[in-house]
């Protein structure tokens, strides 16, 4: 196992350092740069090249592309984040608001998804081709079929427009004091991105459940007269339960990067929403910081993830043929 | 003569007639008296495929249907009103004289029109759509395409021989808007060597010469109106339509008599004075990232308006009204000299004292800050000692004197500007004691605008970045206290959330130019909108210099 984690760690930092390099070719080749986003076309037109130079020489824009990323590199191992361009804001105070934000929006819906989806496919599992079974894969199927944006529209429009119990959007207000304050704000972008993750988790706990209880130890665990739920919770849904911890565990990440139509729907301030502004507004350094954030926690999540389910299953030997 | 006669003797009728012929064949005499020739190698320099181009278009249609009739056909770039000349051609839909105007031209029709544009929004993608069906029509092959990544240089980059070309573009025509605050802006990027698509024109140099002659709206009328004439004969562009602006607000605000105009700039909208049920006024237009420096969209976003102060203020239609900040002001009647005295005991929202000294550093820095919007960039630039102060060879600006005691700033003119009264109706006065250390060319990167203050009728209590900004009455502000807060939620690149909030009762105020929106709010029990006419107008420009 520790040799494992080693080596996982070794090729850990040279996979972050090439796919940092890919993200900044790639905003490279798109087309203008952040000063080209800073002044509008209507606006260009009374601005003379010799302006627009000094800007770009003011913000370095005008080096080599290997230049300006070795020196952003540089600078991020010095845990220098930089600065955005567009307002000149520290990256890491950007990102002291927005992860949090995103992080409270990502880890509730991941608790009530996980919570509701292993619940509702090991009840599924266990009335396989019942009409409670039918009724959630249907429920299931519609779930990962339909776009969140919907959901979460067709939502404001019940709960915050008609019925008017809960609010249109936004995580803050002036008059909040306190953690309680905040929780109208929260339950529901955290509900609708719960429900379309719910439906992933609970057709995974389904399938994984049934392909568990199909198998011989089962049998033999009730050949020994143990009782039902005993068989199906301790020895079925334990192993069944490996599966789902790995989809779990990739949804984290995910989640991150995958809140961002949900924050677009409710105005909420996370990480997603201002990625898609800095990505928009070709903010090198802040979609460079976004973007490795991300990279990292996709890879720190696939290690841990592979430790866990060597923990869970036994039988799962991490750096062995 | 004859003619004459007959008609007259046949009554009334018949003389409305021959004036009604008379008018069309003089119409069509015009139109076709333009220099009808190509002036180089692209057929779009001839006049003739210009006025085609214009004419296949049916405007009208496109505004009733796609528009939900909620814009003004455009005859020239200028807006109605006093400034619009009486005698312009008239290029309203017409395909079949737009397919004899190509057919004199013989245009060549296996030719593809390249069409860029920079509105990314469904809208424009189908008037797009709907230009390249009506041009088909008359035998006019046109594709279309949005711009991306640096919209400006692939937009407005003029050639290096201002009259000859060839282009420094590589588009054929473009759609976009100019929204001015000042008429002259309208023309002046059309001087020899400043425009991407028209060829340098001695003539129109002269005629916008005579724009900028003057700072008296009288005097500068007859110039307006043969430089639209002129500009018109040659269709250096085509005008479409002209833009309305709608201001949205809620069933809890009463203006209590306070005016509506230009929202999308500063005018006095009696804000302090306004009745505002439940003492809070929600907005958008608030800080996402930062708050934007108020030099560069003068009016777009909520703490442009109420942070700051001017030295004057405009009415709704952004002439020039009287004082705000200022006591009393004077301009020389040569127009090339303009003094203003501030009024006694005004502070920021900090408490310091606003003085002549931040006035004058204000001015000194817009010289330098690369975002400036044009009207005040071309005020500031004709002050005297500006050339030599931004190019770094003195560190003072010679045309501007001021005495701190006496509260006194003289600004000293090398030409006229025949705007510099409205741009001090837009200039907001920034402290130089929070920002006189920062780069000019860093402006907005500044920690300031974190919380800006400023010394308007509102000061910034509480930002929530992203989430919100709140903003109190002013003790100070000279020109009373208002009786309630404002809630600025944030918003960027327009307010998508602008109608979700709106029905959840979200939303007190606001201003939008889409005429969904409007459709929307108006559906709405608890808002309301009231459109305002301004001066913005839509154009397809015309490539003319030969392709690069």
């Amino acid at each position: 196992m520790t040799t494992y984690i080693a080596q996982r760690l070794f090729i850990f930092f040279p996979m972050l350092f090439v796919i940092s390099f890919l993200v900044y070719s790639g905003l490279e080749l798109s087309p203008g740069d952040a000063v080209s986003h800073m002044i509008s076309p209507e606006l260009a037109s009374t601005i003379t090249a010799e302006q627009l130079d000094a800007m770009r020489e003011a913000y370095g824009l005008n080096q080599s592309f290997i230049t300006r990323y070795w020196i952003w590199l540089t600078s991020m191992v010095q845990g220098d984040m930089g600065y955005s361009m567009a307002g000149g804001v520290a990256i890491s105070t950007i990102m002291a608001k927005t992860v949090p934000a995103t992080l409270e929006l990502s880890l509730v819906a991941l608790f009530f998804s996980t919570i509701l989806g292993c619940s509702l496919g090991v009840i599924s599992a266990l009335k396989r081709g019942s009409g409670t079974d039918n009724s959630l894969t249907v429920a299931g199927m519609a779930g990962v079929s339909i776009p969140e944006f919907f959901f979460g529209l067709v939502a404001i429009l019940l709960f915050a427009i008609e019925l008017k119990w809960l609010p249109v959007g936004g995580r803050l207000m002036p008059h909040y004091e306190t953690v309680w304050d905040r929780i109208p704000n929260i339950v529901l972008p955290s509900l609708v991105l719960a429900l379309m993750m719910t439906a992933g988790a609970m057709r995974y706990a389904r399938s994984s459940m049934l392909d568990v209880l199909a198998r011989e130890f089962i049998t033999t665990a009730r050949s020994k007269g143990m009782p039902e739920w005993r068989v199906n919770i301790l020895h079925g849904f334990r192993v069944a339960l490996t599966p789902v911890v790995v989809l779990i565990g990739f949804r984290l990440p995910l989640l991150i990067g995958g809140s961002t139509i949900i924050e677009q729907v409710y105005q909420w301030p996370g990480i997603g929403s201002m990625f898609i502004r800095s990505v928009r507004g070709s903010d090198y350094p802040l979609v460079m910081t976004i973007s490795l954030m991300y990279v990292f926690v996709v890879l720190t999540a696939s290690l841990v993830i592979d430790v866990l389910t060597a923990l869970i299953d036994p039988r799962v030997r991490l750096g062995k043929n | 003569m004859l003619a004459s006669s007959i008609f007259y003797s046949r009554g009334g009728n018949m003389k409305k007639l021959y004036v009604v012929i008379v008018a069309v064949l003089a119409h069509l005499m015009f139109i076709s008296s333009v220099s009808a020739q190509p002036t180089n190698s692209n057929q779009l320099s001839d006049p003739r495929v210009r006025q085609a181009l214009c004419m296949a278009i049916d405007m009208k249609t496109i505004g009733e249907t796609l528009f939900e009739d909620q814009i003004i056909m455009a005859d020239s770039l200028l807006p109605n009103g006093p400034m619009k000349s009486p005698n312009l051609p008239d290029y309203s839909y017409n395909p079949e004289k737009a397919r004899q105007l190509l057919a004199e031209a013989n245009w060549d029709s296996n030719r593809e029109l390249d069409m860029v544009f920079y509105y990314g929004d469904q809208l424009t993608a189908d008037f797009m759509a709907a230009i390249q069906a009506y041009f088909a029509d008359v035998g006019v092959k046109m594709t279309y395409r949005l711009l991306q990544g640096d919209v400006g240089a692939q937009l407005n980059s003029v050639p290096d021989d201002g009259v000859n070309g060839p282009a420094a573009v590589d588009y054929d025509l473009g759609y976009g808007a100019r929204a001015a605050i000042a008429m002259q802006e309208y023309y002046n990027t059309f001087k020899t060597g400043l425009n991407p698509q028209t060829p340098g024109d001695p003539k129109m140099d002269a005629l916008i010469e005579n724009i900028n002659s003057s700072a008296d709206p009288e005097v500068l009328k007859p110039a307006f109106f043969e430089i639209q004439e002129y500009q018109m004969e040659q269709v250096n562009i085509c005008p479409l339509y002209y833009q309305k602006l709608f201001i949205y607000e809620s069933n809890k605000v009463d203006r209590n008599g306070g005016s509506y105009g230009n929202a999308q700039y500063n005018y006095n909208w009696g804000i302090t004075d306004w009745n505002v049920s439940g003492g809070t006024l929600q907005t958008n237009t608030g800080p996402v990232e930062f708050f934007e420096q108020p030099w560069y969209n003068l009016g777009l976003w909520i703490h442009n308006k109420v942070v700051f102060d001017r030295l004057l203020v405009a009415d709704g239609a952004l002439q020039p009204v009287g004082c705000s900040a200022c006591e009393s002001y004077e301009l020389s009647s040569d127009g090339l000299s303009l003094s203003f005295k501030l009024k006694d005991g005004l502070t920021f929202h900090d408490g310091n004292d606003v003085t002549v000294e931040d006035v004058a550093w204000s001015i000194r820095t817009a010289m330098k800050a690369p975002q400036m919007h044009a009207l005040i960039g071309n005020t500031v630039g004709s002050i005297k000692g500006a050339d030599a102060f931004k190019d770094g060879s003195t560190n003072d600006v010679s045309g501007i004197k001021y005495n701190i005691e006496d509260r006194v700033i003289s600004l000293e003119l090398t030409k006229i500007d025949p705007n510099i009264l409205t741009t001090f109706t837009q200039f907001a006065i920034l402290p130089k004691h929070l920002l006189g250390d920062v780069d000019p060319l860093k402006f907005q990167q500044s920690d300031f605008w974190q919380m800006p203050i400023g010394s308007g009728a509102f000061k910034i209590t509480e930002v929530k970045m992203n989430d919100f900004a709140k903003f109190e009455p002013f003790d100070g502000y000279h020109g009373g206290k208002a009786g309630f807060d404002i809630i600025a939620y944030p918003s960027y690149d327009g307010d998508g959330n602008l109608i979700k909030n709106a029905a959840a009762g979200k939303m007190d105020y606001g201003f939008t130019k889409n005429v969904a929106d409007v459709a929307a709010l108006d559906g709405m029990d608890n808002m309301g909108t009231k459109a305002v006419d301004i001066p913005y107008t839509r154009m397809m420009w015309i490539m003319q210099y030969p392709k690069p």
